[in-house]
């Protein structure tokens, strides 16, 4: 098991957001996190960063507990994040971008050949490497913070609303690129809204509503349960 | 009586009671210090730390109330002690003319020969009593004048402008050395004088005037503080955009509080100048902006007994104790032989001291030495321990918490389109909400709808369309105009007065329904009172809604209180505000099913009493339970409306939460 | 002289004041970038850095115009003394950072900004009571060499300053550019959180900030020690309220504002003392100030406008 959430809590002062909540992802997999708004999703990501700490519980990565771990060593042991809304360095150049993702990393053959594989996978990044960020638009935006996490070499990508925002054409186009990062041999744990492209490219999914684990299991059956629906809608009685 | 039953007698008066009495023995002590300590130079220097009081007290209501941080304060204080200065000295004479002679009249100037037997001139003999209040407008103008340009600048580039101000006036005053005297200062002002009475050397009346100073400007700093007026600048310190959209019309409020301590500052500078019987540009530099501010941070900013002690004590530091340190640190010297703390001399360090002071106030105790404590009242233990009842709606009505309208249409929304650069948040986005109805707005996130409801209530410019309230076309509306009007909001991140009470909350949400300004404020006229009485009374039934659970609490810091109702408390104070069209951000966000059910239950009644709701929810029971029509918003655009049964079968409603495309994943889902 | 004379004259003193207020409006443009904080100590390091400049030459045995060095002890000289006064200033912003302002980093409001106006007042008393209020001497090891431009007289003081400076602002701009440091500090003024995500130690970058900016001040006092040929505890407050609107006026936060800003404010003076009146001179600069935040507050190449939304 490459990461695991173990009975978190977490809290944002008396506020409940996250509660008891277990994952569990393999090497290799794609796995979702799906929910409506307000459903603790974005507290999710941020908990695996490390820009939030848990109240209760433990976050195991690769057999590790991370819980109590600054950022950085966090980016240092192999996970990277696709931040919501991309959050580019909008002044910087779009290499100057992807040389910040391997900012903990040295410059040699590894980032170079990470470069290309960044480069090959991206064709538009590569287009535009010296074109200021900011000035690209949402779909461009969202290739190059995809290709900024790749430079990290991470073990585990976590992906933030990778769709959100982005015109349809983009969003097919970014949940192919996801697919294609994963045969590569990177796991995913992707933050999603759009329920159906999550759930045609991940292996399995969790559902998230107002904190709690309400549905889990492999994506092509829980594409069939209508109870997502509910969920998502928030009409999903929960016994509290 | 014993010691012990002394104590017991005390501490059986009320807190009220006993800060009286202090207040009571500080004032009686004050009038009898000239005559138990006669040394006119201890007198001098009391008076002039009582000066420094008055102006600690106008920089305190600019900083400590308004939080509006003032580096160039110094600048009012120049400003009056010149105004009174020119006008009451030799330094301006203007040649005679038939235009003067009613001033002559009056009192305000005097007709003399001009020098070497020339033509008569003009000589100003303003008297001192006219000129405190006179220079005091005159400051206050002058803190309209620096402030409408500037008081909508963020906190520190506001203190780097005053701190210029602060600077350009001095100058000014050194350059224009025919009108100012420069440098060398001005000649010959006009010490006060009473029936004939000339003050002269002595400080003792000096030291009176000022305690008189003190004790008013104590007085009227208290009642702004404890009015419409300070409850209004508090609001504006803690959270800007929520007083905008409780009604407060900030520009106006921060010029007032800008305008009030710059009069302050004004009435000490006539003071001050008065007293010396002369003034110099360098009386009034940043170095003296910087010891006011010192002063009342020390003291402890927004407490005004704490900056007047905060003043006192510095400024006794300079004048007394340090002399005296001085001369301990030589005895010690002596003592063991050091040379170097024989010659110490601590006087001139006292501008090093000011710094450590504000290094160490700022890194250990920010609130300085007496905090400005909002009342508490703790709960008693029957009122922790009681079990939690919900309330209700008897006695409410209507016209207590929203006026009856004959429009058929609350709100209409005409084509609204928003745009942040390159964004368009939303997209010719039209609804309508009919009078006494209740309307939802649902969609995924960032589809639009906190915008929404930005650009109704004024803080979003719309970039096309318009939103018509009541027949009136409100768009360009600034927030408190808007909720004049009688619309009223929550804000979904909650935007709470966190440093005030549960029951000033409530009141700042009455802030447009009330009356009271700075001359009701001070003198509290009996129309002024009830006013107040009404407000609070009003505040409590507005509480009882919420059954025991704000009640007991309304004595309480927002800032402790649990985040139901942290929620609880934003709706009641948009409901002070006694509005027709109530705006609910995702009011049950956070809360707990049980609590979700009842406060759908409470908005459900408001709105059988004739309250239109305008609702963003994401819990769809919620929607249900509530709304009458729900129109659903996706990348700022309206994708689906109708009644809450009809939105939740429409496909387009499921593809816009679920997810695009996948045809068949939808059709099975829509299905099953 | 004629009119021309003047100006050029004026162009030659305001491009050396420039240089002199680009480097301090750089350093204090650096942490508010980063930061949002005014730095009011700023200007005081700077003073401070006059005298460690002072103290160090006259370690050296120079003082006054009596020893005159040229070629490579004059280099070697001013090396050093550049090199110690960037390094304790330096070192001063740093230890100004971490105990004092790192406490209030998650304090709301004016507490930081109040804070450093106490720093300030402390290192201005201390210098104050340490070397009494007089005018100091300023040593002057270099060889009174004087070019003629037209009517106008280039000094080789000047030359060296305009050297100093353009080389340390391309030192900077080097390093803000293209080190892997300088990238991040940009990073994180742009977006702290994204680049704490990236591994970014968000104190040490900071930290960086404070280190530099605070070395430029520290070369700005040693230039306008020999520029001016004395110094005293008074220049903080007069060169910094300037330097301070050359930072405002060519975009708080921008790096090639704050240099366009200097030289502007820096011709400005020359300018105005020439053609106007000395006494005017701080007027005109604070009226640019409050002008600059009332009608364009972003400045000429800034994007953090001060106001409030």
């Amino acid at each position: 098991m490459l990461l695991q959430f173990k009975d978190i809590d977490t809290h944002y002062g008396d506020l409940h957001v996250l509660k008891q909540v277990n994952y569990s992802i393999e090497a290799g997999e794609i796995v979702a996190l799906l929910g409506g708004n307000a459903s603790g999703k974005s507290t999710t990501m941020k908990t695996i960063m490390g820009v939030v700490r848990p109240t209760r519980g433990s976050v195991i990565f690769d057999g590790r507990p991370i819980e109590k771990l600054p950022t950085a060593e966090r980016v240092r042991r192999g996970i990277a994040p696709v931040l919501e809304a991309r959050r580019l360095f909008p002044r910087m150049t779009v290499f100057e971008n992807l040389e910040m993702g391997a900012y903990l990393r040295k410059r040699g053959a590894e980032f170079n050949q990470d470069l290309d594989r960044v480069y090959t996978l991206f064709p538009r990044v590569k287009e535009r490497r010296t074109q200021i960020a900011g000035t690209l638009s949402g779909g461009e935006q969202q290739m190059v913070a995809m290709g900024r996490a790749l430079m990290a070499r991470p073990r585990l990508l976590c992906m933030d609303e990778p769709s959100m925002g982005l015109s349809p054409i983009y969003v097919e186009q970014v949940f192919d690129i996801i697919q294609e990062i994963n045969r590569q041999g990177t796991t995913i744990f992707m933050v999603e809204q759009n329920a159906n492209m999550a759930l045609s490219v991940a292996h399995r999914a969790y559902v998230l509503q107002t904190g709690q684990v309400v549905l889990s299991g492999g994506a092509a059956e829980l594409r069939r349960n209508p109870m997502i629906r509910e969920a998502y809608l928030g009409e999903m009685q929960v016994t509290p | 009586m014993s010691p012990a039953g002394l104590v017991s007698a005390l501490s059986q008066i009320s807190p009220a009671r006993r800060r009286q009495g202090l207040t009571g023995l500080v004032l009686i002590a004050a009038l009898l210090f000239p005559v138990l300590h006669a040394n006119d130079a201890d007198i001098d220097s009391m008076a002039n730390a009582a000066a420094y009081a008055t102006l600690a007290l106008g920089l305190n209501i600019v900083v400590g109330f308004a939080g509006l941080l003032d580096l160039g304060y110094a600048a009012f204080f120049a400003i009056g002690a010149y105004t009174y200065g020119i006008l009451s000295s030799y330094q301006l004479m203007p040649p005679w003319g038939a235009f003067w002679e009613p001033l002559q009249t009056l009192g305000l100037v005097a007709r003399m020969p001009g020098e070497s037997g020339g033509a008569d001139v003009v000589h100003f003999t303003l008297s001192f009593w006219l000129a405190l209040p006179f220079s005091a407008a005159v400051a206050a103008l002058f803190g309209v004048v620096f402030g409408a340009p500037t008081l909508r600048l963020k906190g520190d580039y506001l203190a780097i402008v005053t701190l210029g101000f602060g600077e350009i006036v001095p100058i000014v005053v050194r350059n224009c050395s025919g009108l100012t005297g420069g440098a060398a200062g001005l000649n010959g002002v006009a010490p006060p004088r009473i029936d004939g009475f000339s003050f002269g050397v002595s400080a003792t009346p000096y030291y009176y005037v000022a305690i008189a100073m003190v004790a008013l400007l104590i007085f009227v700093s208290g009642r702004l503080r404890d009015s419409r007026i300070g409850r209004a600048w508090m609001a504006i310190r803690e959270d800007e955009i929520a007083a905008a959209a409780m009604g407060i019309n900030r520009t106006q409020f921060k010029l007032l509080a800008f305008s009030i301590g710059a009069a302050f500052g004004g009435m000490t500078g006539v003071f001050y100048v008065a007293k010396l019987q002369t003034a110099t540009p360098e009386m009034f530099g940043f170095p003296v902006s910087v010891m006011i501010l010192v002063m009342i941070v020390f003291g402890g900013i927004g407490s005004v007994w704490g900056v007047v002690l905060g003043a006192f004590i510095l400024q006794l530091l300079q004048s007394w104790w340090l002399q005296d340190m001085t001369q301990w640190l030589h005895a010690a010297g002596r003592l063991v032989g050091n040379a170097w703390l024989q010659r110490i001399d601590l006087v001139p360090s006292i501008e090093l001291i000011f710094g450590i002071i504000l290094v160490a106030m700022m890194l250990f105790r920010r609130q300085g030495l007496i905090p400005a404590v909002r009342p508490q009242a703790a709960l008693s233990m029957d009122q922790q321990q009681a079990a939690v009842r919900r309330g209700g709606f008897s006695g409410l009505t209507l016209a207590g918490i929203g006026g009856l309208s004959h429009h058929a249409m609350a709100l209409e929304i005409r084509g609204i389109t928003v745009r942040f650069g390159g964004l368009t948040a939303l997209n010719e986005v039209s609804l309508v909400v009919p009078q006494g109805s209740v309307v939802a707005v649902i969609g995924p996130n960032g589809s639009g709808k906190s915008t929404l409801f930005n650009t109704i209530t004024g803080l979003v410019a719309a970039d096309g369309g318009s939103v018509i309230f009541h027949d009136e076309d409100i768009t360009r509306l600034p927030p408190h105009a808007i909720l004049a009007r009688g619309i009223a909001r929550t804000f979904q991140n909650l935007r709470l007065f966190p440093n005030l009470t549960v029951m000033e909350n409530a009141l700042i949400g009455q802030h447009a329904r009330l009356r009271t300004g700075v001359f009701a404020a001070i003198f509290r006229p009996r129309w002024s009172r009830v006013e107040e009485v009404t407000a609070r009374s009003r505040a409590m039934q507005i509480f009882a809604i919420f059954g025991n659970r704000l009640t007991p609490r309304v004595g309480q810091m927002v800032a402790g209180l649990s985040y139901a109702n942290r929620r609880r408390i934003e709706i009641a104070r948009a409901l002070a505000s006694q509005p027709t069209l109530l705006l609910l951000d995702e009011p049950t966000a956070g809360m707990n099913p049980a609590e979700t059910l009842e406060l759908a239950e409470q908005v459900k009644s408001l709105n059988q009493l004739g309250l239109t709701v305008l609702l963003i929810e994401h819990k769809l029971d919620v929607v249900t339970t509530l709304a009458d029509t729900v129109y659903v918003l996706d990348h700022g655009e309206v994708i689906a409306q109708g009644s809450p049964a009809d939105v939740r079968k429409d496909e387009a409603v499921l593809v816009a939460y679920l997810g695009r495309n996948a045809q068949a994943a939808v059709a099975g889902m829509a299905g099953a | 002289m004629t009119t021309f004379d003047l100006l050029l004259q004026q162009t030659i003193n305001g491009l050396s004041l420039g240089a002199m207020y680009a480097l301090l409006a750089l350093g204090f443009t650096l942490v508010y970038g980063i930061l949002e904080l005014i730095n009011f100590s700023h200007f005081n390091v700077f003073m401070v850095g006059s005298f460690v400049g002072l103290w160090t030459l006259q370690s050296f045995g120079l003082s006054g115009q009596d020893v005159i060095l040229t070629g490579l002890p004059l280099a070697g000289v001013l090396l050093v003394a550049f090199a110690v006064t960037m390094l304790a200033t330096g070192a001063l912003g740093v230890a100004i950072e971490r105990l004092c302002l790192r406490p209030l980093r998650d304090v709301k409001g004016p507490a930081a900004m109040i804070t450093t106006i106490g720093v300030s007042y402390i290192l201005f008393n201390v210098i104050l009571l340490s070397v009494g209020a007089d005018q100091k001497n300023y040593p002057n090891p270099l060889p009174t060499v004087r070019f003629q431009l037209a009517g106008a007289v280039l000094d080789l003081r000047v030359i060296l300053i305009w050297i100093v400076a353009l080389a340390l602002m391309a030192g900077l701009w080097l390093f803000v550019q293209r080190s892997r440091l300088g990238k991040a500090m940009r990073a994180t003024a742009q977006d702290p959180e994204a680049a704490r995500m990236m591994g970014v130690d968000v104190d040490r970058v900071i930290v960086i900030a404070f280190f530099a900016g605070s070395a430029l001040a520290g070369a700005g006092g040693l230039i306008f020690g020999l520029y001016y040929n004395y110094t005293s505890f008074l220049i903080g407050f007069t060169t910094g309220l300037r330097a301070f609107t050359a930072a405002v006026l060519g975009g708080i936060g921008s790096v090639p504002g704050a240099m366009a800003g200097g030289v502007i404010i820096g011709m400005i003076e020359a300018m105005s003392g020439q053609f106007i009146a000395t006494a005017w001179t701080d007027v005109i600069i604070f009226s640019i100030l409050v002008l600059v935040l009332v009608f364009r507050p972003t400045g000429l190449f800034g994007r953090l406008a001060p106001v409030k939304s």
